[in-house]
């Protein structure tokens, strides 16, 4: 018994533990999850985002000029999958947990962002332009790649321009510093 | 729920069966994790088996704190409920702050873990468990010697060992009927082979005893996590999941109501063709009925608390 009227006491000595919220400040880490943000400068609409979200909270839409990808907060269950696996890393979490709306704006809280296609440097197809921090991520290895040229070429101008320079680099090996990434 | 795990892909039931349970989610996360790694072959890396290990001690300190202040509760002492309430609230701060979330973490994934921790995250959880670890001390001590809740809880909730042996029960309860069951000891999986911590049994077959289990595996557990974040090695958290093909595998680990096994039969389709899993309370369900026998009606509720019995596990 005199176990608990230690606590007892301790307690009216310390005070009530609850925080003043919402009249004061709340415990609130900086790596809490909050909401889902999208980066639209590193997005590329692949789809994988949508692909391994469980929750169905996230929407590709896509038209001839561009795509618009859209999260529903209210759906959101946080899990941090499109995180994850996103391959642009242009998902990222939010510690602003501040969520609560009136019923009538459950269907208006979404991130969403509207992307549209540019042309390839090489053939001038419409394709999606791989942001210029993540294109230098990619690249990093291959000092011959020029990463703010290749992020505009679309995909089989990136695989002709490879397969130029390996046959360059096959026909006058002296030319070429490092090895060409196969 | 495993009939919904069947029409979603390997990734989406990560977080499908993770929504079993809400006392025990990161459990079913992490036997998950670990079923499909089986099945694919998947090797994780050292530093994901430790995060794994620490973030599943983490919950079995919430979670047995949590048992023991509805116990407080239903033994009709609400100020040691809001006591023991107060000290888990410091292990949620904890999980917030290292994982993001309260209860489903959403840390597991195949292949390793979604993120890394971060160096001042972990100071924080050691200075919250030099906070703690005395607090527990302390309420142990009530537990075991406070006569408002010993004379409700000892002799009380019978589950004699052969009963315990005859129903398979599993965790705290058959631990509290003198069994030595657990997987972590059996099978140690993840970084449990790493630490040294203490299987807890007890004799005494009744609430009290499942009580004294699990207030000392609460202090075993800090251990482990203590341990943990001492010898943490840096490096990779996640590899990735090249191929999926026909196979099947089983996993089980310890959760804090004991042990979870999955089984999974993959096909060709990145969908699994059978996912299912049996939960510890499934099992500890029937000793109930032993329990119960003879007993006051006054100590039903306080009988069925004691199997720390998840509802949403059993029924899914």
């Amino acid at each position: 018994m005199a176990g608990f009227l230690n606590v007892l006491l301790r307690n009216i000595i310390s005070g009530p533990s609850t925080d003043p919220f919402p009249f004061g400040e709340t415990f609130s880490p900086k790596s809490i999850r909050g909401r889902i943000l999208i980066d639209p400068e590193r997005c590329l609409g692949c789809g994988m985002c949508r692909h391994v979200c469980v929750a169905g909270a996230i929407n590709i839409t896509k038209t001839e000029n561009d795509w618009t990808i859209t999260i529903w907060q209210d759906s959101c269950c946080l899990c941090r999958s499109c995180v994850t696996y996103c391959p642009m890393h242009a998902m990222s979490i939010d510690p602003d947990w501040h969520s609560a709306h009136a019923e009538e704006d459950k269907f208006k809280r979404i991130e969403q962002h509207t992307i549209e296609y540019q042309p390839c440097a090489g053939c001038g197809k419409s394709m999606r332009v791989i942001s210029l921090e993540r294109a230098k991520e990619l690249y990093a290895k291959d000092e011959n790649i020029n990463p703010e040229e290749i992020r505009h070429l679309c995909r089989s101008c990136r695989q002709l321009r490879d397969a130029e320079r390996k046959t360059n680099s096959l026909a006058h090996p002296e030319r070429t510093t490092t090895k060409v990434l196969s | 729920m495993e009939n919904l795990a069947k029409k979603r892909n390997l990734i989406m039931n990560q977080t499908l069966v993770e929504r079993v349970c809400s006392l025990c989610s990161n459990s079913h996360a992490f036997t998950y994790a670990m079923v499909v790694e089986n099945a694919l072959g998947i090797q994780i890396p050292e530093r994901a088996k430790y995060m794994r290990t620490l973030a599943e001690e983490i919950k079995r300190v919430a979670s047995h704190l949590f048992t023991l202040a509805i116990q407080a509760h239903l033994c009709g002492f609400d100020s040691l409920f809001m006591h023991v309430m107060e000290v888990r609230e410091q292990m949620q701060d904890v999980k917030e702050t290292l994982f993001g979330n309260r209860m489903n973490l959403s840390f597991n994934c195949i292949g390793g873990t979604k993120f890394d921790l971060e160096q001042e995250n972990l100071d924080f959880l050691m200075q919250t468990l030099d906070k703690v670890d005395p607090q527990v001390t302390e309420i142990t001590d009530i537990f075991e010697t406070d006569p408002m809740i010993c004379n409700r809880i000892v002799g009380t909730g019978i589950l004699p060992k052969e009963d315990a042996l005859r129903l398979g029960v599993v965790g705290p309860v058959a631990r509290g009927s003198g069994l030595a069951l657990d997987v972590r000891k059996e099978s140690p999986y993840a970084a449990y082979d790493k630490v040294s911590f203490q299987l807890i049994t007890r004799d005494g077959c009744d609430l009290y005893a499942r009580t004294c289990v699990r207030l000392h595996e609460i202090t075993e557990s800090i251990r482990i996590i203590r341990q943990i974040v001492q010898d943490m090695p840096s490096g990779e958290y996640r590899t990735h999941m090249t191929k999926i093909f026909p196979s099947e595998a089983v996993a089980r680990t310890e959760a804090p109501r004991g042990e979870v096994i999955y089984y999974i039969r993959t096909n060709n389709t990145e969908i699994p063709e059978r996912l299912k899993w049996r939960v510890p309370s499934y099992m500890n369900w029937e000793a109930l009925g032993v329990m119960l026998r003879n007993a006051k009606v006054a100590d039903a509720a306080l009988i069925t608390n004691t199997i720390d019995p998840c509802v949403s596990c059993t029924e899914r």
